[in-house]
């Protein structure tokens, strides 16, 4: 008999056994979910924040000392002008204010003279969630002064840009679209936690838990080579792990497209090629990390075991994405090659607008593939070991 | 036909198989006896060709294990000392999914694991997870699976330990069955009416070697016993003295 059959044989037994177990349709069902549940979150609070700093409710302290600075302001869209309380700085102090507007005593007789008006604004600048309103408000400030400032030139017959000698033109070199790929980011990272773990409870139970249950020795007892044994275990594995990966996207897109992005000001324009070059890129990756925990769960003896384990390697695929938060890896296609780091590499291209050539996803996937091999190798070596088929 | 001479296993310091030579021919019921940690189960784990012998060789059917071990594992049924089932499968898949590991399918399959539900009487049970069953049931699922590609050459590790007498007398009358069509059964135990009761010859292992070879009534006049249980006594107590 071919191995083949054999293969598809192991891989038919230990795919409708995965499929009878509850734990392992839970974690298919579980990581799926958390994803969109935690990205939906994530921005849906960042619109809020964006919002926010619009639409600013500003305290202001010493209304009467400015009528006409405080109606400009109440003019502004957006703006919401309340009364301060009692202890401006003990408010912000307490958090129970962002930022507080106090305009002294003498603004309306330094105003007179022509000298500068003196305006206080209180806030905390270790408070990154009040960063924005905080801005909002310095603006809304420097605008009405230069306005004033412009028509005081005008009065003295200068024009107004003899008074600005240099003038700062910001050039952004990112994208709308690249700045919001490095948040999407966090896609790729929930992506490859859905491929290790959606496969990781049918990986352990075909390994460690065989063991466990003293079931391997009768297996190894069939005229099956190991590597087709080690092979069918493994693409059951990776079948739990890729269905995982394309239920956690269809539900993560799902999400992203009801968050309200006009808000953060940015238009959600991943688009379903893009999806699917993410796809491309995580499916083969599945491979790579059933194979990774084929691997180790074969060293234990227990289901336990094999979960301690596994408890290191979880932290594998978020290093990569926590190295991508503080170090972007975009425009690094080279790094294909290296299962995971090329995959984040990859995916921040396609999110950025700026999808790679066909060649590197091949070279991510082969690579991947490659990998997953050697370590089937290296299961069905440790097979023949008799401290792994006899030690329980 | 199993054909062992001189086989040696060590682990650490331990000599758990020393110099152990038997042969089993078709058509025979032979026992391999013997105390507890006499080696048996090793001495059955090397023939399974999952341990690898330190020394001496091991044929079936004029196959070599250590050349061959997958052509060897396709002639032989083996019941291993563990007998981890399945939970969420149910004895009919699991005799089918070895089946199918032994190259077997369709019609030919379906009415082999028929036929061995029958036979074992696991008919009620057949459509259910094993995750229930007791300790009689796993040992027939157990034993089917061993079983479903009709191999001449059976090897029963301890196959009656934790059976009620009712199972007991199935699995001998089992036993007997395979002996009736010609096939070589080999099987291990530490009770002396099982092996007396079946048995066309005994091999008696004490301490990692052959204490006994021949028919029950040999092992009788080789020891002065009339009873088999005293000749082993006797035979293991011998052996535990010169050691001593």
């Amino acid at each position: 008999m071919t191995t083949l059959p054999q293969i598809w044989v192991v891989f038919a037994k230990e795919l409708r056994d995965g499929l009878r177990d509850r734990r392992s349709i839970r974690s298919v069902l579980l990581t799926a979910a958390l994803s969109p549940v935690l990205f939906g979150g994530m921005f849906t609070v960042m619109a809020e924040r964006a919002k926010d700093a619009w639409e600013v409710r500003l305290p202001v302290a010493g209304v009467e000392y400015a009528p006409t600075f405080v109606d400009w302001l109440k003019q502004q869209t957006g703006v919401e002008i309340v009364p301060a309380p009692a202890d401006p700085e003990q408010a912000v102090r307490d958090r129970k204010e962002d930022v507080v507007l106090i305009i002294e005593k003498d603004f309306s007789e330094n105003m007179a003279r022509a000298i500068p008006a003196p305006v206080k604004l209180v806030s905390d600048s270790t408070r990154e969630s009040a960063r924005k309103k905080v801005e909002r408000a310095r603006r809304l400030v420097t605008t009405y002064s230069s306005q004033l400032a412009a028509l005081r030139l005008i009065a003295r017959g200068v024009a107004p840009p003899v008074a600005a000698p240099v003038e700062v033109q910001e050039v952004e070199v990112s994208s709308a679209q690249e700045r919001l790929a490095s948040q999407l980011n966090i896609l790729t990272l929930l992506l490859v936690i859905a491929a290790l773990t959606g496969g990781m409870q049918v990986a352990i139970d075909t390994t460690a838990g065989e063991r466990e249950r003293g079931s391997l020795e009768p297996l190894l007892l069939s005229p099956v080579p190991r590597w087709v044994l080690a092979t069918g275990k493994w693409l059951a594995a990776s079948a739990f792990g890729c269905s995982s990966v394309v239920f956690s996207m269809a539900l993560t897109v799902n999400v992203l497209r009801r968050v309200p992005w006009e808000d953060v000001g940015i238009r959600f324009r991943v688009s379903d090629a893009d999806l699917m070059s993410l796809l491309a890129l995580v499916l083969p990756l599945v491979l790579f990390l059933s194979a990774v925990v084929i691997f180790s769960s074969t060293f234990a003896r227990s289901f336990k075991e094999a979960q301690g384990y596994l408890g290191i390697l979880i932290l594998l695929p978020m290093l990569p994405g926590v190295v991508s938060i503080l170090y972007p890896l975009s425009n690094r296609p080279w790094l294909a090659p290296v299962p995971l780091l090329g995959q984040y590499a990859l995916a921040a291209d396609v999110l950025g607008g700026q999808p790679p050539k066909a060649i590197f996803y091949i070279l991510a996937g082969v690579s991947a593939l490659a990998c997953a091999v050697l370590l089937l190798v290296l299961v069905a070596r440790l097979l023949t070991r008799e401290t792994i088929i006899f030690g329980r | 036909m199993i054909e062992i001479r001189g086989l040696r296993k060590r682990f650490g310091t331990v000599e758990a198989v020393r110099d152990v030579s038997f042969s089993a021919s078709d058509g025979t019921v032979v026992g391999l006896l013997g105390p507890n940690g006499a080696g048996k189960t090793t001495t059955l784990r090397m023939l399974s060709g999952l341990m690898r012998p330190d020394a001496g060789t091991i044929r079936v059917d004029n196959a070599d294990v250590a050349a061959d071990p997958i052509g060897v594992q396709a002639r032989m049924g083996h019941l291993p000392e563990s007998r981890g089932l399945y939970p969420r499968l149910t004895p009919i898949e699991h005799i089918e999914y070895f089946g199918r590991l032994h190259g077997l399918n369709g019609p030919a399959l379906t009415a082999r694991a028929n036929a061995l539900v029958t036979r074992l009487g696991l008919n009620e049970s057949a459509d259910r997870p094993v995750s229930g069953f007791s300790q009689g049931e796993r040992t027939k699922v157990a034993l089917a699976r061993a079983l479903v590609h009709q191999p001449r050459n059976v090897i029963l590790d301890e196959p009656t330990n934790g059976l009620d007498v009712m199972s007991t007398r199935a699995m001998r009358d089992l036993i007997r069955g395979l002996r009736r069509d010609g096939c070589c059964v080999l099987f291990s135990s530490h009770i002396m009416q099982e092996v007396s009761a079946l048995c066309d010859r005994i091999v008696v292992i004490a301490q990692g070697k052959v204490a006994a070879d021949g028919t029950p009534d040999a092992i009788r006049n080789l020891t002065g016993r009339d009873n088999l249980e005293d000749a082993f006594v006797a035979l293991v107590g011998l052996e535990a003295e010169e050691i001593l």
